[in-house]
């Protein structure tokens, strides 16, 4: 347990710390300066990342893009001739028998501003519609996932807010904040829930909905996870969970299991129904455990911890066996988080990825089985707190303390089905601005 | 997905044993589970029928359209269908997607039972006061209703010799439970001469009948299999009897013999049953007794008595199995709470640390040959590296095993989360009038609703009556 990470490896604590990092002045009344110094750094800084990709023309088709947009004839050529050839070095997949892809190509295609301050958590709405963004300014943002457009910001959180869940009916979020609630908020009206969910007595660090969306389960910096009604907001159950803040929690698919897991290095896996737990995992080295996630069919349990591993647990065989260790990517102080995802062709041989954040700023993506790393994503300016995938496109989104969500795709195996309507839109990043020309009071002062 | 975690001792239990909880929201009179086992419906003594989420113990819905006490409830098979039925001669099908009404249908005596068809929501059988028993299609908004007869099946021969006595008392034979098989073919009716009648759904003729009894057949539920039928009846025993596969064309009802397997009374006592039903297998058979305070469990294979389920204070009315856990809920008579009883598990407290392992008694520890061996951090880390290697596959979703067959179609239908439930359901209904001060709520309050939208007929008035409920709650 060293230091830099007993205070907290709190995301919304991080990012304040990095708002001190950041030159860069906040000032709630001059909202206008900052939209165009944003824009402005934004025209320079994709350059140099690509020139680091030794991708020249991929440099200059950015270049024209960003300077004229008004040439889109221009850019969309360009675009058409590049997934040609992809296709045509992808054309093997189309035979039976497609070998395995080595790595993947996912492109930026978004970025969305408006949050003041490092973004916390991303996650993409069930149904794949919306984009929902959480972020240490109190505040979470509703993006629409095709076209970038802000459609709510959601406020009334008093201190940062740390994660955010979807419904399963992509018609809540819940979230959780550093004020120490849960709150519900209607998609549709953007509005919060009256009733907030208050009970845990210090930061609220993790939630998630059951499948059904009828239970919550929340992990809190007081060490304790609670299992909540989400109808009548009250705590259902409290499960005597860990000896240390709680990181990270899941439901599994079918909701009769719930993971956890804490800084005491432990993964806990409970009985939904009786709130009993049935297994417990740890790693020798009991290094912490900041974020878990259960794999998409339930069997595996995937946990991010800070001696910069991603571990796949087998948990059900035995007494729980890890399967695999992922490294590439750095993490040592932050809660970061990912998700799975999957590539390739239709399920048979359809793969899966792993998508994390990293704190040298890039995304990873690793294969499952491989362990090989398929693709570095670079483009944000500060580590990476939050990745996750689209339900059914190939698309990622990812938000980091550098305040700013961007959003990937990955042509791959859908072209066909894309190229026609999509194509213009993938030729460069487009920059959606969600600032709202009057900024929220900021509660805490400057 | 939990079974496979969950101790095997425990999983084998398949009878109850103990209290684990109580649910009430108002005076409850009967109840009924969802198919998938994850909804409780309870009819209020007030006609507001109540859906518990049974994995919450909370309130999912309320609906509000009877203005009398709920006799019976049906759930259709994809359990977003509820059919109630009260004893304000009405039966209503709602629709629990949006809590509406979308029939209702009024019959010209009380409803005894209304149970839907498991493969059409729209067609439902109700057995009525002093009526013969209907097949009611509603899936046009005025409803069809076909007749039904009570009279036994005679052969011919019974009948060229039957008094003018016997044609009469056949006449007056009135249906007292209707039941569908799982298939939906057949009707299981019984009379109150104690005859069991089976009745084709498609030509409304009676197929077969049964002389058990003397008495009235007061109620009748078939195992989800449909192979086998416990009968509740006035004379004190409950009945089982197996039945033929109903649907194989090959079977000859002319010559049907169906006898009782198990007579379950309680020949000291003499008590007599109030509900009667079966464990999801078949294998248990249950009942709530008269004026006593105990839920009697017998097991079908030997046909003795296993358990008696108590813990109460008040006689138990309605008593329902859950369609696949070991777990019984039944409604108090006297207070209208639902208890339910199910199994305690411990925790295993070898789950709690990998190395934690339970043993039957002491063992002597034998330390490893090299448990004590300094290895190079590196090596070990490299060689755990290089050992996994094995193939995972996270995205193949593996078929349910288990006899929940719900619970892997994903595509079912799911109850919407309503966040705005009216409340009131607080145990014993109190209220804080001042610091440290509580009354009980005052019995009417919760009936107002009645006077602003009985009689209406629309399809929203379910839910615009909960949005009013809503409402006054916040103002008060």
């Amino acid at each position: 347990m060293d230091d830099s990470r007993d205070p907290s490896p709190k995301r919304g604590r991080e990012a304040d710390e990095y708002e001190h990092e950041d030159a860069r002045p906040r000032k709630r009344s001059s909202s206008g300066t900052p939209n165009g110094s944003a824009s402005y750094r934004l025209a320079q800084r994709p350059a140099r990342r690509y020139s680091r990709d030794n991708d020249s023309e991929d440099d200059h088709r950015y270049y024209r893009d960003r300077r004229s947009p008004q040439s889109g004839s221009h850019s969309r050529s360009g675009s058409r001739s590049r997934s040609q050839s992809r296709r045509r070095s992808r054309s093997p997949e189309s035979t039976p028998l497609p070998p395995k892809p080595n790595e993947l190509h996912y492109k930026p295609t978004m970025i969305l501003h408006g949050h003041k301050k490092g973004v916390s958590a991303v996650r993409f709405s069930p149904d794949g519609r919306w984009i929902a963004s959480a972020s240490a300014d109190c505040t979470i943002k509703i993006w629409d996932a095709k076209t970038g457009q802000l459609e709510h910001t959601l406020e009334g959180h008093l201190a940062g807010v740390n994660i955010i869940s979807w419904s399963p009916d992509s018609k809540m979020i819940a979230s959780g904040s550093d004020d120490k609630t849960i709150r519900l908020w209607n998609i549709t009206t953007g509005l919060a829930h009256p009733t907030p969910f208050v009970g845990h007595h210090n930061y609220v660090y993790s939630i998630a909905f059951s499948p059904k969306g009828n239970m919550l389960v929340s992990g809190s910096y007081d060490e304790a996870v609670f299992l909540w009604d989400v109808r009548a907001a009250r705590v259902m159950r409290s499960l005597p969970a860990h000896s240390d803040p709680v990181g990270g929690i899941d439901f599994v698919r079918d909701g009769t299991l719930i993971v956890s897991c804490a800084n005491d290095g432990l993964i806990r896996v409970w009985d939904t129904a009786t709130g009993q737990c049935l297994r417990t995992l740890v790693h020798e080295d009991n290094a912490p455990v900041t974020s878990v996630r259960f794999s998409p069919n339930g069997k595996y349990i995937l946990a991010w911890t800070l001696d910069s591993c991603l571990r796949l647990w087998n948990y059900i065989d035995g007494k729980g066996k890890c399967v695999k260790t992922y490294q590439g990517h750095m993490n040592k102080k932050y809660s970061l988080s990912g998700a799975f995802g999957t590539y390739g062709g239709e399920p048979p041989y359809q793969y899966a990825f792993i998508a994390s954040g990293s704190e040298d700023n890039t995304i990873v993506l690793w294969d499952v089985s491989s362990k090989n790393v398929l693709q570095r994503l670079e483009g944000h300016k500060s580590p990476v707190l939050a990745v996750d995938t689209h339900p059914s496109e190939h698309l990622i989104a990812s938000g980091g303390l550098d305040k700013v969500v961007r959003v990937w795709r990955s042509e791959e195996g859908q072209n066909e089905v894309t190229n026609g309507t999509n194509g213009t839109e993938e030729v460069g990043e487009k920059v959606v601005n969600g600032d709202e020309a009057e900024l929220p009071p900021y509660p805490f002062g400057e | 997905m939990n079974l496979s975690l969950v101790d095997p001792f425990v999983l084998a239990q398949d009878c109850p044993e103990v209290i684990t909880g109580r649910l009430r929201s108002g005076h409850s009179t009967s109840i009924r589970f969802s198919h998938r086992g994850d909804l409780l419906a309870s009819g209020r003594h007030d006609g507001i029928v109540v859906i518990f989420d049974i994995e919450t113990n909370g309130v999912a819905r309320k609906l509000r359209g009877h203005t009398r006490q709920i006799q019976s409830l049906s759930w259709s098979t994809n359990d977003r269908y509820l059919l109630s039925a009260g004893q304000d001669w009405k039966a209503v099908l709602w629709d629990l997607q949006d809590g509406s009404r979308l029939r209702t249908v009024r019959f010209e005596s009380a409803i005894f039972i209304a149970e839907i068809h498991p493969k059409n929501h729209n067609l439902f059988v109700a057995a009525l006061y002093e009526d013969q028993p209907v097949l009611v299609d509603i899936s046009e908004p005025i409803p069809v209703k076909h007749s039904l007869s009570s009279a036994p099946r005679r052969l011919q021969s019974e009948r060229d010799n039957a008094t003018e006595k016997q044609a009469a008392q056949d006449a007056k034979q009135t249906t007292t439970v209707t039941v569908f098989t799982p298939s939906g073919e057949h009707i299981l009716a019984g009379t109150n001469k104690g005859w069991l009648n089976i009745i084709s759904a498609k030509t409304h003729q009676i197929l077969y009948s049964l002389r058990l009894t003397n008495n009235i057949i007061v109620f009748v539920r078939l195992t989800l299999s449909g192979r086998d039928v416990v009968i509740n009846s006035s004379d004190r025993i409950v009945r089982t009897i197996h039945l033929p596969e109903l649907t194989d064309p090959k079977l000859d009802f002319d010559t049907l013999q169906l006898e009782v397997e198990h007579k379950f009374q309680d020949l000291v006592q003499r008590l007599s049953w109030n509900h009667v039903s079966f464990s999801p297998s078949g294998e248990y058979v249950t009942a709530s007794t008269w004026m006593n305070h105990h839920i009697y469990v017998w097991e079908r294979g030997q046909g003795s008595l296993v358990k008696i389920l108590e813990g109460t204070k008040e006689e138990l009315s309605a008593v329902e199995w859950h369609p696949f856990r070991p777990f019984v809920a039944a409604v108090g008579v006297d207070s209208g709470r639902i208890w339910l009883w199910s199994i305690l598990q411990p925790q295993r407290w070898s789950a709690l640390a990998p190395d934690f392992v339970e043993v039957e008694e002491n063992h002597e520890y034998i330390e490893h040959e090299d448990e004590f061996d300094i290895q190079p951090l590196e090596e070990i880390h490299k060689r755990r590296l290089d050992q996994e290697d094995e193939e995972v596959d996270v995205l193949t979703i593996e078929p349910q095993k288990t006899p929940m067959t719900f619970e892997a179609d994903d595509l079912g239908f799911r109850m919407p989360v309503l966040l705005d439930i009216e409340a009131s359901d607080s145990e014993d209904e109190v209220v804080a009038i001042g610091a440290g001060q509580f009354r009980r709520k005052s019995p009417g309050t919760g009936r107002e609703w009645m006077n602003d939208d009985e009689g209406a007929e629309v399809a929203s008035n379910g839910t615009s009556a909960t949005q009013n409920g809503t409402k006054r709650r916040r103002a008060g």
